[in-house]
C-alpha cells in the first residue's frame, strides 16, 4: 500500500475540492435559517447531546446525511472531504446532529462496505433520508478499550442467530431503530478471531434498554441487554468471524474527524462573544491566539487524514494521533476559557448563556478523551506506528 | 545558475546506546562521538522552486540543524530581493527588518524627486543605527535590510564589510551578530522603494522560515528519541516498552506532527498573497513557538542524563528550539496579533480560510 511510506509525522496535505467552497456557503445559509427557527443553539458537544430528528430530516432533504454514500443507495455520492466540510460547519455551529450521527459516520459506511446488497438497499436509503437511526453495540461492562474481550455471544439457530449478553455505553439505544452489535460467534484461542457483527432490531423481543445517566443528569447512554434476541440470518453484517477486522477498519473514520477537536468550539465562540463587548487584555489576547493556533493546526492534521481516506488509504496511526491531540484540546479549551474570563459554571443559568455553556462543557469534559478508545491506549498505537516506520 | 550550496556538517543520529563508563574510561571515545559527522552539502532550492518546496527544504535544514543561513537565504532574502526587483547575489544571504534604523537621503537636494521603484541617483541613502542580532551576518554575502525611509518603506542590500560587526550568538551558538552602521552610504542601485505590503510579507516570511526550522528540529527530536528509547534498555527491556515512556513519546510525536502540519498549511496562503497568509503564518509561528518547550522537555526527559550533555547531539536540536521560538516573533506576540483580528463572528471563518 502506498501509504505505508507516510510517516506519522508527515500527513498528506489536504486540498479541499473546488466544490467545497460553495458547499460551505450553502451549509452556512442553511444554518442561518435554522438559527432563525431556534434549532441551532451553539451548544458544545452537539454530536452527542443535540438530539433533533426533525433537524436531521431537514438536513437530509439537502442531501447532507449519508452524503458520501453512492447515489444508487440514496446518498449524495460526494466525497469524504465534502462531507468533512458539512460536518465541521454543523459542529462549529453547535447544531443538533446526534440523532443521525452514528448512522451517518459509522453504520452507513459500514453497511456499504461490508453489507449484503439486500442490506444496502434496505438500510442506506433510509439512513440518507434521516429516517433510520443506528446505535453501535461494541463496549461491554468489562471490555472498555479492549474490544477483543467482548463476551456477548451469538449462537446458531435454525434460521439465524440467538444473541445473549449486555452492551454498555450504547448511545441513543432508547430512541434508535437498530444497533450494530459485535458478538462472539466462536470461542477461539486468538481473542481477535471468532467475532462477528450483527444488525439488531432494537424493538425485537428480548431487547431490554436500561438508562445510564451521565453525571449531568442527561440520558444519552444505555446498558443494552440482549436476552436471547433472535437475529435473522440476513442480518449478519459482513463475514462471520471478520468482526474484529471490520470494526478496526472503521476506526480511522471515527477517530480523526472534526468531532475530535470541535466538541467544545462553541464555548470558545461564546467566550469571544463575551470578550467582544470589552477590550481584551494582553493576556486574554495571547491565550485566545494560542487556542486558535492549536485549533488551526489540529484541523490541518485532521483534514490530512480525511484526504488520505478520500484517496482510499487508511491511516490508523495518524487517526489515533489526531484523536489524542484533538480531544485533549477539547478539554484544555474548557479550562482555558474558564481562566481567560473567570466565570462560575452554572448549569441553571439561562440556557445558552456563557455560564450555562461552561457548565455543560465542563460536565461533559471527562468524556472527550474516553470515547473512541481511551487516549492512553491510543498512544501505544502512535509510538508503535513510528517505531515500525 | 544561482544554485549555491551551503556546506553543512551535522552529527549523525546515534543508532546505538551510550555507555557512559566507556566515555569516562576512554577519553578518545568522547572525541569519536562528538566528532561524528555526517558531512554533506545541502543544495539551496533553485529560485523558481515553489513555496512548498522551499518549506520542505528549510524543514530539512532544521532537521539537520544546518549551521548556516539556509532558511534566511531560501525563504526570506532571495524572494524579497526578487519581489523588490533587485538581482540575487550568489552565496548565503541574511536579512534584517529594521524599522528603528535612521534612513536619510544621501543627496538631500534630490530627496523630493524619484518614484516608487526608482533606481536613480536620487535614492542613494545614508543609514545609521544598529541592526540587532542579524542571523549569520558574519558569513553572509549580503544582508537584505527593510527599513522606513522618510518617503516610505525601502529595501536595500548591505555587505557585512559596510558595517562594524559585533559578534553574538543564540543559545545554540548560531551566529547572531549586531551590525553597527555609522552613516553608511547605500548606492541607489542597491535600494528599492517597496510597498508597505512587502514589509509585512518580510515579517511573515521570516516567521514562517523560523517555524519551518522549528518543525525540522522537532522531527529531529522525535528521531533521536525513538532511536534512544528503542536501543536503550533498563530493567532488562527497551525503554520504549515501558507504558510511561510510550505515553510521553506519543505526545512528543504528536506535538512535532502538529507543528509540521501548521507549517505545511501556510505554503498555499503565502503564494496567494499577504492577506491570506497572515492567519496561516501567525498560526504556524504561534504553534511552532508554543510547541518548542514541550518537544524539548519530552525529548530530554526520555533521553535521560546523556541528553543534557555535549556527548549527545540532542542539544543541537533543543537549544535551537529554545532560540528559534523567540526569534522572528515569539508565541505571545504572534498569538496576540492573531487574536486581535478575531471576533465571535469571524473566528470560524478565519479557521476555515485554509485550505
Amino acid at each position: 500500500m502506498p501509504t505505508a511510506t507516510i510517516s506519522p509525522l508527515g500527513f498528506p496535505e489536504a486540498v479541499l475540492p473546488e466544490s467545497a467552497r460553495q458547499l460551505r456557503l450553502d451549509v452556512r445559509d442553511f444554518l442561518d435559517e435554522e438559527r432563525a427557527r431556534g434549532t441551532v443553539l451553539g451548544r458544545p458537544d452537539s454530536w452527542l447531546a443535540g438530539w433533533d430528528p426533525a433537524f436531521t430530516r431537514r438536513l437530509a432533504e439537502r442531501g447532507w446525511v449519508g452524503m458520501a454514500l453512492p447515489t444508487e443507495y440514496g446518498g449524495a455520492g460526494r466525497g469524504f472531504l465534502e462531507r468533512y466540510v458539512v460536518i465541521e460547519e454543523l459542529l462549529a455551529a453547535g447544531a443538533p446532529v446526534s440523532a443521525h450521527w452514528v448512522s451517518d459516520r459509522q453504520a452507513g459506511p459500514s453497511i456499504l462496505q461490508h453489507g449484503t446488497e439486500e442490506q444496502r438497499r434496505f438500510f442506506l436509503p433510509r439512513i440518507a433520508a434521516g429516517k433510520c437511526f443506528f446505535s453501535i453495540g461494541m463496549s461491554e461492562k468489562s471490555s472498555g478499550s479492549d474490544l477483543a474481550s467482548v463476551r456477548t455471544c451469538a449462537e446458531r439457530t435454525a434460521d439465524g442467530w440467538r444473541l445473549t449478553g449486555t452492551k454498555m455505553w450504547t448511545g441513543g439505544a432508547h430512541a434508535n431503530d437498530y444497533a450494530i452489535v459485535l458478538a462472539r460467534t466462536e470461542e477461539a484461542e486468538d481473542k481477535h478471531a471468532g467475532l462477528s457483527q450483527f444488525i439488531v432490531d432494537l424493538r425485537a423481543p428480548g431487547v431490554r434498554i436500561e438508562p445510564i445517566h451521565l453525571m449531568s443528569g442527561e440520558h444519552r447512554f444505555n446498558a443494552f441487554h440482549l436476552e436471547g434476541v433472535h437475529v435473522p440470518e440476513a442480518m449478519l453484517l459482513g463475514q462471520q468471524g471478520d468482526g474484529w477486522k471490520q470494526v478496526t477498519g472503521e476506526l480511522a473514520f471515527e477517530r480523526s474527524g472534526p468531532e475530535r477537536y470541535l466538541s467544545t468550539f462553541p464555548l470558545l465562540v461564546s467566550l469571544l462573544r463575551e470578550l467582544d463587548q470589552r477590550a481584551m487584555t494582553a493576556e486574554q489576547l495571547t491565550q485566545v491566539g494560542i487556542l486558535t493556533a492549536r485549533l488551526h493546526s489540529i484541523r490541518q492534521l485532521s483534514l490530512g487524514v480525511a484526504a488520505a481516506l478520500d484517496a482510499g488509504a487508511s491511516l490508523d496511526t495518524q487517526a489515533a494521533l489526531v484523536k489524542d491531540l484533538g480531544t485533549r484540546l477539547e478539554g484544555a479549551l474548557v479550562d482555558s476559557v474558564r481562566s481567560i474570563l473567570p466565570t462560575p459554571a452554572d448549569p441553571h443559568a439561562t440556557p445558552g448563556s456563557h455560564a450555562e455553556l461552561l457548565a455543560f462543557a465542563l460536565l461533559h469534559s471527562p468524556g472527550y478523551t474516553l470515547r473512541g478508545g481511551t487516549n492512553e491506549i491510543l498512544r501505544g498505537i502512535i509510538t508503535r506506528g513510528l517505531e515500525q516506520h | 545558475m544561482n544554485t549555491h550550496t551551503i556546506d553543512t556538517s551535522t552529527p549523525a543520529i546515534p543508532a546505538d546506546d551510550y555507555d557512559t563508563t566507556a566515555f569516562f574510561a576512554d577519553p578518545g571515545a568522547i572525541a569519536t562521538v562528538t566528532n561524528t559527522t555526517d558531512s554533506q552539502t545541502v543544495p539551496l532550492p533553485t529560485p523558481d522552486a515553489s513555496t512548498a518546496e522551499l518549506l520542505a527544504a528549510v524543514h530539512e535544514a532544521g532537521r539537520r540543524t544546518v549551521p548556516a543561513p539556509f532558511a534566511e537565504t531560501a525563504l526570506v532574502a532571495r524572494p524579497l530581493l526578487r519581489r523588490a526587483g533587485l538581482s540575487v547575489p550568489e552565496g548565503p544571504l541574511t536579512y534584517a527588518i529594521a524599522p528603528q534604523l535612521t534612513v536619510r537621503h544621501a543627496h538631500p537636494a534630490a530627496s523630493a524627486v524619484g518614484s516608487a521603484g526608482s533606481a536613480g541617483e536620487d535614492d542613494t541613502l545614508l543609514v545609521a543605527g544598529t541592526l540587532r542580532r542579524v542571523p549569520w551576518a558574519r558569513t553572509a554575502t549580503a544582508v537584505v535590510v527593510l527599513a522606513n525611509a522618510p518617503f516610505g518603506p525601502v529595501l536595500f542590500t548591505l555587505t557585512p564589510d559596510q558595517a562594524v560587526l559585533a559578534p553574538g550568538a543564540n543559545l545554540a551558538e548560531e551566529a547572531r551578530d549586531d551590525l553597527h552602521l555609522a552613516s553608511v552610504e547605500i548606492p541607489a542601485a542597491q535600494v528599492r522603494r517597496i510597498p508597505r505590503e512587502l514589509l509585512e510579507e518580510a515579517e511573515l516570511r521570516a516567521a514562517l522560515a523560523r517555524a519551518a526550522l522549528i518543525a525540522g528540529a522537532g522531527q529531529r527530536c522525535v528521531e533521536l528519541t525513538v532511536a534512544h528509547t528503542t536501543a536503550r534498555t533498563q530493567f532488562g527491556r527497551p525503554l520504549s516498552r515501558f507504558q510511561a515512556v510510550k505515553q510521553e513519546e506519543a505526545k512528543l510525536i504528536e506535538e512535532a506532527a502538529l507543528v509540521r502540519a501548521a507549517v505545511q498549511a501556510a505554503a498555499a496562503p503565502l503564494d496567494a498573497g499577504t492577506a491570506a497568509a497572515r492567519f496561516a503564518i501567525a498560526g504556524a509561528k504561534t504553534q511552532a513557538s508554543a510547541s518548542a518547550a514541550e518537544i524539548a522537555r519530552i525529548a530530554h526527559q526520555l533521553h535521560g542524563a546523556i541528553g543534557i550533555t555535549k556527548l549527545h547531539p540532542l542539544h543541537l536540536a533543543t537549544t535551537r528550539l529554545w532560540s528559534w521560538r523567540d526569534e522572528d516573533g515569539d508565541e505571545t506576540t504572534w498569538a496576540a496579533g492573531l487574536a486581535r483580528t478575531l471576533t465571535a463572528d469571524t473566528l470560524w471563518a478565519a479557521l476555515t480560510s485554509t485550505p
